[in-house]
């Protein structure tokens, strides 16, 4: 096994499940939308220090690149959920999600 | 590989490529609804068609291109299935658009993009494949679930839809990042860990519990459905039959190479937490099916319980794999003709008015106030709940069969009660739809022929396919043969 790595690689995960808990409970607890989306992003940055954090331990450029392919993911995605946002404000006239309620039953 | 074989194996991909960019230049040049709507069918046709060409290039088995995607004659089979059910879509979307919405030509864009999206999934065979494909599907739905931008449910339910998936996405890649570290692999092939070191095993197992949350949040299966019913509420009928059928079948697809290749229920521990999964997701959305009272929900939590029995198929390919493919691939088909019919029927007769249809009693006489229509809602139905002569039948029969052969007594039961449960609230809207109708209902007048066209279509699918099954059933066979299994 190749080890180009000088802090331990448990250490790095422990650091990106953490990360990834904040931004689950962030997406958990928050209502406002903006704040949901942050937390969902927090995640995102989560899986590219895991994925950086992996391609270091075997020495390989792959968990580099996924890392670019998850900022464009998150890139993609918060442009559409940005222009959603947009809409709800206008429609319902608040980022608070728990107020649209529209759907229940 | 030559370079000639790996493009003609990947002539479908071209093909829709090519005709997505051609209606992408097309609606930028010139907004015309029917031309995009012409170009749109016309693509998916030619990529239908395209296989047929594509398939003599397999020859052996499978054609790989890098390390990313293994395309055989079971990739195919999905791809066919995935662009008819587009193709569908793209008719009855055709005319909900033309009565409802403004801005119509991005709508074939998105379903276009979605349906490449989804024919990546089943050739994938690498984390990143995985992954580039999920997200095209994802990102092009949660558009396509807001579409109608006026109207508020819809715009609820694709936010909620986009910040429940993308936690999902997150969980998934998460899984993958230690499946990663545990290996040193990302292809499917090589991803359990190689060297046997513990930490290798920790890794591989944490990552995959992660690993399997994303995928059970993507296929809506208990614990981790609580968005489905939301966001197949509010999304417009059409979409949500696009959503329930395409992406949930792109996904199983996937899911099926990375549990065949990378022997991950070899793991018992895996297996387990998947029996557990399929068993409660089996009984607790048939249970929560049964409280409802809007027709959309209903399909919904039936939705997930069938997601569950899927999970069956899954199971068994650790100890048959070919009666794993066959299993999932005849189950698919008869899930997508049926779901795509119910949710076809609420489109259609709800393209009149201002608000969707809604509740149950709102179908109620629906076959005496518009016969096409309730005929082909009551089919779908009985199929759903499993009733012999329709397609659903034949699919139940299989799972059941797959079970036995692997020897899965628990999740069987959970089988035999979830459907006993299923087919209480199934018949509850047949018999709805055959009451007589008040005197103040007015008849259903003014539908689209098209939209009633494709219905009969799909019933007819339904009846002749739960009639005569074995043409099916023999292509089903020869190709997973064919793809060495």
């Amino acid at each position: 096994m190749t080890t180009a790595l000088s802090i331990p690689l448990e250490h790095v995960f422990f650091l990106a499940i953490i990360l990834f808990l904040i931004g689950a409970f962030g997406v958990l607890i928050r209502r406002n939308i903006i704040f949901m989306l942050l937390s969902l992003e927090i995640m995102m940055n989560a899986c590219g220090l895991a994925f950086v954090a992996a391609g270091a331990r075997w020495a390989e450029p792959d968990g580099q690149i996924m890392f670019m392919f998850i900022l464009a993911l998150a890139a993609a995605e918060v442009a559409v959920a940005l222009g959603l946002v947009v809409q709800f404000a206008r429609r319902f006239e608040t980022l608070d999600i728990d107020r649209a309620e529209e759907l229940n039953g | 590989m030559k370079l000639a074989t790996m493009f003609q194996a990947g002539l479908p991909y071209l093909v829709l490529t090519g005709g997505l960019l051609v209606v992408m230049i097309g609606v930028a040049i010139k907004r015309t609804h029917a031309v995009a709507a012409v170009l749109t069918i016309a693509t998916l046709i030619a990529t239908t068609l395209s296989h047929i060409v594509a398939y003599s290039a397999l020859g052996d088995g499978a054609v790989q291109i890098d390390s990313m995607f293994k395309i055989d004659g079971i990739a195919y089979l999905f791809n066919i299935l995935f662009l008819l059910a587009a193709l569908v879509v793209a008719f009855l979307g055709s005319e909900f658009l033309n009565r409802r919405i403004r801005f119509k030509e991005e709508f074939y864009l998105l379903l276009l993009c979605a349906t490449l999206g989804s024919l990546v999934l089943p050739a994938a065979v690498h984390f990143a494949s995985l992954i580039l494909g999920l997200e095209i599907v994802g990102i092009s739905l949660y558009a396509m679930i807001a579409y109608p931008e006026k109207a508020r449910p819809p715009l609820e339910a694709g936010l909620k839809y986009l910040v429940l998936s993308g936690v999902g996405s997150t969980a998934l890649l998460f899984g993958m990042a230690m499946i990663y570290a545990g290996s040193g692999s990302m292809e499917f092939a090589n991803s359990l860990p190689s060297d046997g070191s513990m930490e290798g095993q920790y890794f591989y197992l944490i990552g995959n519990a992660f690993f399997w949350s994303g995928i059970a949040f993507k296929l809506s299966l208990v614990p981790f459905h609580i968005w489905t019913p939301d966001v197949y509420h509010g999304a417009p009928s059409i979409v949500t039959g696009f959503l329930a059928t395409v992406s949930k079948g792109a996904v199983f697809a996937v899911v099926f190479r990375y549990a065949i290749e990378g022997n991950v229920l070899d793991s018992g521990n895996v297996q387990f937490a998947l029996s557990v999964i399929a068993c409660i997701s089996m009984v607790i959305g048939n249970l929560l099916a049964l409280l409802q009272t809007n027709l959309k929900r209903l399909l919904a939590y039936s939705s997930i319980a069938h997601m569950g029995y899927l999970l069956i198929a899954l199971l068994v390919v650790e100890s048959n794999s070919a009666l794993g493919y066959e299993t999932v691939i005849l189950y698919l088909v008869g899930y997508f003709l049926m779901t795509l019919a119910a949710f076809g029927v609420v489109s259609v007769l709800s393209m009149n008015q201002e608000q969707e249809l809604e509740t149950i009693d709102s179908i109620g006489g629906l076959l005496w106030r518009q016969p096409i229509a309730g005929a082909v809602l009551i089919v779908s139905a009985i199929s759903l709940a499993g009733i012999p002569l329709t397609i659903g039948f034949f699919a139940k029969y299989y799972l059941f069969y797959a079970g036995i052969d692997g020897g899965m007594w628990t999740l069987i039961g959970a089988l035999v009660v979830g459907s006993a449960i299923g087919i209480y609230y199934y018949l509850r809207i047949v018999f709805t739809a055959i009451k007589r109708p008040l005197d103040d209902a007015e008849a259903m007048t003014g539908l689209p022929w098209t939209g009633l066209g494709i219905l009969v279509v799909l019933g007819l699918c339904i009846l002749a396919l739960g009639i005569y099954p074995t043409n099916l059933i023999d292509l089903i066979q020869n190709v997973v043969q064919a793809s060495g299994f």
